[in-house]
Protein backbone atom coordinates (compact mmCIF):
# COMPACT_ATOMS: atom_id res chain seq x y z
CA UNK A 1 0.00 0.00 0.00
CA UNK A 2 2.95 2.33 0.61
CA UNK A 3 3.40 3.15 -3.06
CA UNK A 4 -0.28 3.91 -3.54
CA UNK A 5 -0.50 6.03 -0.41
CA UNK A 6 2.65 8.01 -1.20
CA UNK A 7 1.40 8.64 -4.71
CA UNK A 8 -2.01 9.60 -3.35
CA UNK A 9 -0.48 12.10 -0.91
CA UNK A 10 1.63 13.72 -3.61
CA UNK A 11 -1.41 13.81 -5.84
CA UNK A 12 -3.46 15.48 -3.09
CA UNK A 13 -0.82 18.22 -2.80
CA UNK A 14 -0.77 18.68 -6.55
CA UNK A 15 -4.56 18.79 -6.83
CA UNK A 16 -4.80 21.20 -3.92
CA UNK A 17 -2.22 23.49 -5.51
CA UNK A 18 -4.21 23.39 -8.74
CA UNK A 19 -7.56 23.95 -7.04
CA UNK A 20 -7.25 27.67 -7.75
CA UNK A 21 -7.75 29.23 -11.22
CA UNK A 22 -4.86 31.68 -10.81
CA UNK A 23 -2.47 28.87 -9.99
CA UNK A 24 -3.77 26.71 -12.84
CA UNK A 25 -3.16 29.58 -15.23
CA UNK A 26 0.40 29.98 -13.95
CA UNK A 27 1.08 26.26 -14.44
CA UNK A 28 -0.48 26.31 -17.90
CA UNK A 29 1.76 29.21 -18.95
CA UNK A 30 4.88 27.64 -17.44
CA UNK A 31 4.31 24.56 -19.60
CA UNK A 32 5.43 26.63 -22.59
CA UNK A 33 8.33 28.50 -20.95
CA UNK A 34 9.82 29.70 -17.68
CA UNK A 35 8.82 33.21 -16.59
CA UNK A 36 9.63 35.89 -14.03
CA UNK A 37 7.30 36.88 -11.20
CA UNK A 38 6.35 40.12 -12.95
CA UNK A 39 5.65 38.34 -16.25
CA UNK A 40 3.46 35.80 -14.47
CA UNK A 41 1.63 38.45 -12.44
CA UNK A 42 1.01 40.75 -15.41
CA UNK A 43 -2.40 39.36 -16.59
CA UNK A 44 -3.88 39.46 -13.07
CA UNK A 45 -5.60 42.34 -11.29
CA UNK A 46 -4.11 41.30 -7.99
CA UNK A 47 -1.81 42.80 -5.39
CA UNK A 48 1.69 41.43 -5.85
CA UNK A 49 1.95 39.95 -2.32
CA UNK A 50 -1.25 37.93 -2.95
CA UNK A 51 0.11 36.70 -6.25
CA UNK A 52 3.44 35.77 -4.68
CA UNK A 53 1.49 33.74 -2.12
CA UNK A 54 0.00 31.68 -4.98
CA UNK A 55 3.50 31.07 -6.31
CA UNK A 56 4.58 29.85 -2.87
CA UNK A 57 1.72 27.34 -2.77
CA UNK A 58 2.74 26.04 -6.19
CA UNK A 59 6.38 25.81 -5.16
CA UNK A 60 5.61 23.93 -1.93
CA UNK A 61 3.58 21.39 -3.91
CA UNK A 62 6.68 20.73 -6.02
CA UNK A 63 4.90 21.69 -9.24
CA UNK A 64 7.26 24.62 -9.83
CA UNK A 65 10.66 25.74 -8.62
CA UNK A 66 12.26 29.16 -8.74
CA UNK A 67 15.73 30.57 -9.33
CA UNK A 68 16.94 34.07 -8.54
CA UNK A 69 19.32 36.11 -10.66
CA UNK A 70 19.97 39.56 -9.23
CA UNK A 71 16.54 41.00 -8.39
CA UNK A 72 14.64 38.76 -10.79
CA UNK A 73 13.05 35.53 -9.59
CA UNK A 74 12.18 33.13 -12.38
CA UNK A 75 9.75 30.24 -12.08
CA UNK A 76 10.10 26.92 -13.88
CA UNK A 77 7.73 24.01 -14.24
CA UNK A 78 8.75 20.69 -12.66
CA UNK A 79 7.23 18.30 -15.22
CA UNK A 80 7.85 15.17 -13.13
CA UNK A 81 5.49 16.49 -10.49
CA UNK A 82 2.67 17.20 -12.88
CA UNK A 83 3.16 13.73 -14.32
CA UNK A 84 2.27 12.33 -10.92
CA UNK A 85 -1.20 13.71 -11.52
CA UNK A 86 -1.49 11.83 -14.76
CA UNK A 87 0.04 8.59 -13.50
CA UNK A 88 -2.10 5.82 -14.82
CA UNK A 89 -2.77 4.02 -11.58
CA UNK A 90 -3.45 7.30 -9.84
CA UNK A 91 -5.99 7.98 -12.55
CA UNK A 92 -7.66 4.65 -11.91
CA UNK A 93 -7.68 5.33 -8.19
CA UNK A 94 -9.25 8.72 -8.77
CA UNK A 95 -11.93 7.09 -10.91
CA UNK A 96 -12.73 4.47 -8.27
CA UNK A 97 -12.77 7.02 -5.45
CA UNK A 98 -15.24 9.17 -7.35
CA UNK A 99 -17.32 6.13 -8.30
CA UNK A 100 -17.47 4.95 -4.69
CA UNK A 101 -18.42 8.46 -3.58
CA UNK A 102 -21.40 8.23 -5.91
CA UNK A 103 -22.20 4.72 -4.73
CA UNK A 104 -22.20 5.91 -1.14
CA UNK A 105 -24.44 8.88 -1.91
CA UNK A 106 -26.80 6.81 -4.07
CA UNK A 107 -27.20 3.77 -1.84
CA UNK A 108 -27.80 6.00 1.18
CA UNK A 109 -30.71 7.71 -0.59
CA UNK A 110 -31.97 4.62 -2.42
CA UNK A 111 -35.74 4.19 -1.98
CA UNK A 112 -36.60 1.68 0.74
CA UNK A 113 -38.97 -0.20 -1.57
CA UNK A 114 -36.36 -0.83 -4.25
CA UNK A 115 -38.69 -0.84 -7.24
CA UNK A 116 -37.72 -2.17 -10.64
CA UNK A 117 -38.21 0.79 -12.95
CA UNK A 118 -37.86 -1.45 -15.97
CA UNK A 119 -34.92 0.62 -17.17
CA UNK B 1 -10.46 -17.37 -2.74
CA UNK B 2 -8.31 -14.47 -1.62
CA UNK B 3 -5.86 -12.67 -3.84
CA UNK B 4 -2.56 -11.05 -2.84
CA UNK B 5 -2.56 -7.28 -3.03
CA UNK B 6 0.19 -5.85 -5.24
CA UNK B 7 0.60 -2.13 -4.53
CA UNK B 8 2.30 -1.53 -7.87
CA UNK B 9 -0.72 -2.60 -9.89
CA UNK B 10 -3.67 -2.84 -7.54
CA UNK B 11 -5.76 -0.37 -5.69
CA UNK B 12 -8.32 -0.66 -2.95
CA UNK B 13 -11.16 1.74 -2.27
CA UNK B 14 -13.69 1.27 0.49
CA UNK B 15 -16.67 3.03 1.97
CA UNK B 16 -18.89 2.21 4.93
CA UNK B 17 -22.49 2.86 3.90
CA UNK B 18 -25.45 3.15 6.30
CA UNK B 19 -27.53 0.44 4.63
CA UNK B 20 -27.80 -3.35 4.75
CA UNK B 21 -25.58 -5.58 2.62
CA UNK B 22 -28.75 -6.60 0.72
CA UNK B 23 -29.45 -3.02 -0.33
CA UNK B 24 -25.82 -2.38 -1.22
CA UNK B 25 -25.85 -5.57 -3.30
CA UNK B 26 -28.95 -4.39 -5.14
CA UNK B 27 -27.24 -1.11 -6.01
CA UNK B 28 -24.33 -3.05 -7.53
CA UNK B 29 -26.26 -5.70 -9.42
CA UNK B 30 -29.43 -4.19 -10.92
CA UNK B 31 -29.04 -2.07 -14.07
CA UNK B 32 -31.57 0.58 -13.11
CA UNK B 33 -29.51 1.27 -9.99
CA UNK B 34 -26.03 0.84 -11.47
CA UNK B 35 -26.90 3.42 -14.12
CA UNK B 36 -27.57 5.99 -11.44
CA UNK B 37 -24.12 6.02 -9.85
CA UNK B 38 -21.51 3.84 -11.61
CA UNK B 39 -20.09 6.62 -13.80
CA UNK B 40 -17.60 8.75 -11.88
CA UNK B 41 -18.87 12.35 -11.87
CA UNK B 42 -19.39 14.33 -14.02
CA UNK B 43 -20.32 11.62 -16.54
CA UNK B 44 -23.30 9.30 -16.48
CA UNK B 45 -24.24 5.83 -17.74
CA UNK B 46 -26.42 5.78 -20.85
CA UNK B 47 -26.86 1.99 -20.95
CA UNK B 48 -26.27 -0.91 -18.57
CA UNK B 49 -26.74 -4.63 -19.14
CA UNK B 50 -26.32 -7.26 -16.44
CA UNK B 51 -26.60 -11.03 -16.60
CA UNK B 52 -25.80 -11.90 -13.01
CA UNK B 53 -24.11 -15.29 -13.24
CA UNK B 54 -20.55 -16.50 -13.76
CA UNK B 55 -19.70 -15.89 -17.41
CA UNK B 56 -22.58 -13.41 -17.67
CA UNK B 57 -22.30 -9.96 -19.19
CA UNK B 58 -21.69 -6.73 -17.33
CA UNK B 59 -21.83 -4.05 -19.99
CA UNK B 60 -22.10 -0.33 -19.39
CA UNK B 61 -21.75 2.77 -21.49
CA UNK B 62 -20.22 5.76 -19.71
CA UNK B 63 -21.16 9.06 -21.32
CA UNK B 64 -18.92 12.09 -20.87
CA UNK B 65 -20.46 15.56 -20.47
CA UNK B 66 -19.50 16.28 -24.12
CA UNK B 67 -21.59 13.26 -25.23
CA UNK B 68 -18.66 10.90 -25.88
CA UNK B 69 -19.62 7.29 -25.16
CA UNK B 70 -17.17 4.45 -24.53
CA UNK B 71 -18.91 1.09 -24.01
CA UNK B 72 -17.12 -1.25 -21.61
CA UNK B 73 -17.91 -4.96 -21.69
CA UNK B 74 -16.96 -7.19 -18.78
CA UNK B 75 -17.57 -10.79 -17.73
CA UNK B 76 -18.72 -11.79 -14.25
CA UNK B 77 -16.45 -14.39 -12.68
CA UNK B 78 -17.87 -14.96 -9.24
CA UNK B 79 -21.18 -14.10 -7.61
CA UNK B 80 -21.83 -14.69 -3.91
CA UNK B 81 -25.11 -12.88 -3.20
CA UNK B 82 -24.82 -10.03 -0.70
CA UNK B 83 -21.12 -10.80 -0.13
CA UNK B 84 -18.85 -10.81 -3.14
CA UNK B 85 -18.84 -9.88 -6.82
CA UNK B 86 -15.91 -10.43 -9.19
CA UNK B 87 -15.72 -9.25 -12.80
CA UNK B 88 -13.10 -8.51 -15.44
CA UNK B 89 -12.72 -6.89 -18.83
CA UNK B 90 -9.93 -9.36 -19.66
CA UNK B 91 -12.67 -11.81 -20.69
CA UNK B 92 -15.72 -11.29 -22.82
CA UNK B 93 -19.04 -12.68 -21.59
CA UNK B 94 -18.93 -16.48 -21.84
CA UNK B 95 -15.24 -16.41 -20.81
CA UNK B 96 -13.94 -15.65 -24.31
CA UNK B 97 -10.52 -13.93 -23.98
CA UNK B 98 -10.61 -10.22 -24.70
CA UNK B 99 -7.67 -8.66 -26.55
CA UNK B 100 -7.70 -5.38 -24.71
CA UNK B 101 -8.71 -6.14 -21.12
CA UNK B 102 -6.61 -4.90 -18.27
CA UNK B 103 -8.41 -5.25 -14.96
CA UNK B 104 -10.24 -7.59 -12.59
CA UNK B 105 -12.38 -6.06 -9.87
CA UNK B 106 -13.34 -7.75 -6.60
CA UNK B 107 -16.15 -6.11 -4.66
CA UNK B 108 -16.92 -7.39 -1.16
CA UNK B 109 -19.63 -6.45 1.32
CA UNK B 110 -19.23 -6.95 5.06
CA UNK B 111 -21.90 -6.07 7.62
CA UNK B 112 -20.59 -3.68 10.30
CA UNK B 113 -23.39 -3.30 12.84
CA UNK B 114 -26.30 -1.73 10.95
CA UNK B 115 -23.96 -0.54 8.21
CA UNK B 116 -22.02 -2.29 5.47
CA UNK B 117 -18.39 -2.01 4.50
CA UNK B 118 -18.08 -2.01 0.74
CA UNK B 119 -14.55 -2.67 -0.49
CA UNK B 120 -13.43 -2.75 -4.08
CA UNK B 121 -10.02 -4.06 -5.12
CA UNK B 122 -9.06 -3.45 -8.74
CA UNK B 123 -6.15 -5.51 -10.04
CA UNK B 124 -4.36 -4.34 -13.18
CA UNK B 125 -1.98 -5.79 -15.71
CA UNK B 126 1.79 -5.48 -15.50
CA UNK B 127 3.91 -2.41 -16.16
CA UNK B 128 4.64 -3.32 -19.79
CA UNK B 129 0.96 -3.64 -20.55
CA UNK B 130 0.31 -0.42 -18.75
CA UNK B 131 2.93 1.38 -20.82
CA UNK B 132 1.27 -0.03 -23.90
CA UNK B 133 -2.13 1.21 -22.77
CA UNK B 134 -0.67 4.65 -22.27
CA UNK B 135 0.73 4.52 -25.80
CA UNK B 136 -2.70 3.43 -27.04
CA UNK B 137 -4.30 6.55 -25.71
CA UNK B 138 -4.71 6.27 -21.98
CA UNK B 139 -1.86 8.73 -21.69
CA UNK B 140 -3.24 12.21 -21.25
CA UNK B 141 -1.74 15.33 -22.77
CA UNK B 142 -0.97 18.33 -20.61
CA UNK B 143 -4.09 20.13 -21.71
CA UNK B 144 -6.35 17.20 -20.95
CA UNK B 145 -4.83 16.78 -17.51
CA UNK B 146 -5.38 20.43 -16.71
CA UNK B 147 -8.94 20.28 -18.01
CA UNK B 148 -9.61 17.30 -15.76
CA UNK B 149 -8.03 19.05 -12.81
CA UNK B 150 -10.32 22.02 -13.36
CA UNK B 151 -13.24 19.62 -13.05
CA UNK B 152 -11.84 17.64 -10.17
CA UNK B 153 -10.14 20.28 -8.08
CA UNK B 154 -13.21 22.14 -6.76
CA UNK B 155 -14.25 19.02 -4.85
CA UNK B 156 -10.85 18.58 -3.16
Amino acid sequence: MVTCMAAATVMDDVFRALADPTRRDVVARLTSRSASVSELAEPFQMALPSFVQHLRVLESSGLVRSTKAGRVRTYHLVPQRLRVAEDWLAGQRDMWERRMDRFEAYVTEMPADVVDEGA
Amino acid sequence: MSTAFDPAFDLMVERVVPVSAERAWTAWTEPQHVRRWYAPAPGDISECEIDLRPGGVFRFVPRQPDGTENPITCCYLEIVPFRRLVWTNALRPGYRPAPDGFFTAVMTLDPVGDATRCRTVAMHRSEDDRAQHEAMGFHHGWGTVLDQLVTYAPSV
